[in-house]
């Protein structure tokens, strides 16, 4: 969808924030490392990670562009829940669902250092297809997307690339966000600078995106 | 199980927005309330999870495998052909490095990793990412004016060298490769970790000074 997240390529920001922007884990506000470990220990049924992403994709603009990363991620929790029916919105205005179930078992630190290490999933799937393109091949990407969740850039669109290099079949993020299971050619896609933004780019510059098979078409 | 129904999800966002208070640490202590309540977290397990995070997954394991890239030419072969396989080396492997991809800054090439459409990074050896990372400044700017962007972070390109940006529009993450810096011949591979900083490991730093060490 064509929404306020797809930042790339917009103009009218200023600096970057690095002052007061660049600490680490160990030194950010606490709600914020709370909303991590709150995003790491919970797993809500069925939540796949484009499901995730789309739901932030569909906050409020406005708050969107205001809020802090973890604010967000805040708002799409509770969404999540509601949508799952776990919690409902008379909950979260009292702030209590006023019973309890069984607590969830606290993991350790040796507990969360070992999931940790076993998160290291792979999104590749079997694929009986061939790949339509290799490695060296121009393609052009479309030029319009449907309104639901996608990951070509608005910046990236109907813009001739060539295939740098081909990574096999990955899950189509377009399937995941309505829980489908589905993997499609996957491609580094590399663009000369100067195609994506005109003369003002530095031409020795490039802009490398990946992206799937059904987003792209022969140059 | 979610509906998947794109529209119902904004409507929910528009009651959230409406009926949530607008300072941020109410509104977390709001969810983990409520996902204590439902069995789904454990107070204590989130002291472990933040334990984690502060203290054993950060980007000094990043600087490690950068240094010994410096040091030991058959590691770095590895890490630039399959740097999933590689961090497994050093028991890195873990969350967003699952398909986990090295890029090497040279003279005339630097490398500048960002994410337009979220902000994906790789957790297992990066740690969690700075706000400027995340900022809609970073997304909005780095893959349209790299050079101003790496300007306000102190990186002035000359014409010479090329900028590469990586946009993390897949679930391909990017740890860059920066360049040794001379006067480092003799030093070890911990020494050298020292001054690999974690900005140099997105691209938003270049030249790494030998005297930080």
């Amino acid at each position: 969808m064509d929404g306020i997240h797809d930042l790339g390529g917009m103009e009218g920001f200023g600096p970057i924030p690095i002052e007061g922007g660049d600490a680490d884990f160990a030194d950010i506000e606490a709600w914020e490392q709370r909303m991590w470990a709150l995003n790491s220990q919970m797993q809500v049924d069925g939540v796949t990670i484009d499901w995730f992403r789309h739901g932030i994709e569909r906050m409020v603009p406005a708050d969107y562009l205001s809020f802090a990363y973890f604010n967000k991620w805040c708002a799409n929790y509770l969404m999540l829940l509601l949508d799952n029916g776990v919690i409902s919105m008379e909950d979260v205005r009292r702030g209590t669902t006023g019973d309890r179930s069984a607590p969830a078992p606290a993991p350790t630190l040796g507990d969360v250092l070992a999931t940790v290490r076993k998160s290291n999933r792979s999104f590749a799937v079997d694929q009986e297809q061939p790949p339509a393109f290799m490695p060296g091949e121009p393609v052009r990407t479309l030029a319009h997307i449907r309104s639901d969740h996608t990951r070509l850039p608005r910046y990236a669109r109907g813009v001739e690339g060539t295939i740098l290099t081909h990574h096999g079949s990955h899950l189509l993020p377009d399937e995941g966000a309505k829980g489908r299971h589905a993997g499609t050619h996957l491609y580094s896609v590399c663009f000369k600078a100067t195609d994506l933004w005109g003369s003002d780019a530095n031409p020795r510059d490039t802009v490398t995106l990946d992206l799937w098979e059904p987003y792209l078409v022969p140059a | 199980m979610p509906s998947f129904d794109s529209e119902k999800a904004a409507e929910l966002h528009r009651e959230l927005h409406t009926h949530l208070p607008s300072d941020p640490a109410l509104r977390v202590k709001t969810l983990e309330s409520l996902a204590v309540e439902r069995g789904l977290v454990s107070p204590d397990g989130l002291d472990a999870w933040i334990e984690a995070y502060s203290e054993h997954v950060g980007p000094k394991r990043g600087a490690q495998v950068v240094a010994r890239s410096w040091t030991d030419p058959e590691f770095r072969q590895r890490l630039l052909a399959d740097a999933s396989q590689a961090i497994k080396e050093f028991g890195f492997e873990g969350s967003a490095t699952g398909h986990l991809k090295a890029v090497e800054n040279t003279e005339t090439e630097h490398n500048l990793i960002v994410c337009t459409l979220c902000s994906c990074y790789p957790f297992s050896i990066l740690g969690l990412s700075p706000a400027w990372y995340k900022s809609v400044e970073y997304r909005a700017r780095a893959v349209r004016e790299p050079r101003k962007v790496l300007a306000e972070f102190g990186v002035d390109l000359p014409d010479s060298v090329g900028v590469r940006v990586w946009d993390s529009t897949a679930e391909l993450r990017y740890l860059v490769i920066p360049q040794r810096p001379a006067g480092t011949e003799d030093w070890n591979e911990d020494r050298l970790a020292a001054i690999v900083s974690r900005n140099s490991m997105i691209g938003t730093d270049r030249d790494l000074r030998a005297e930080a060490g």
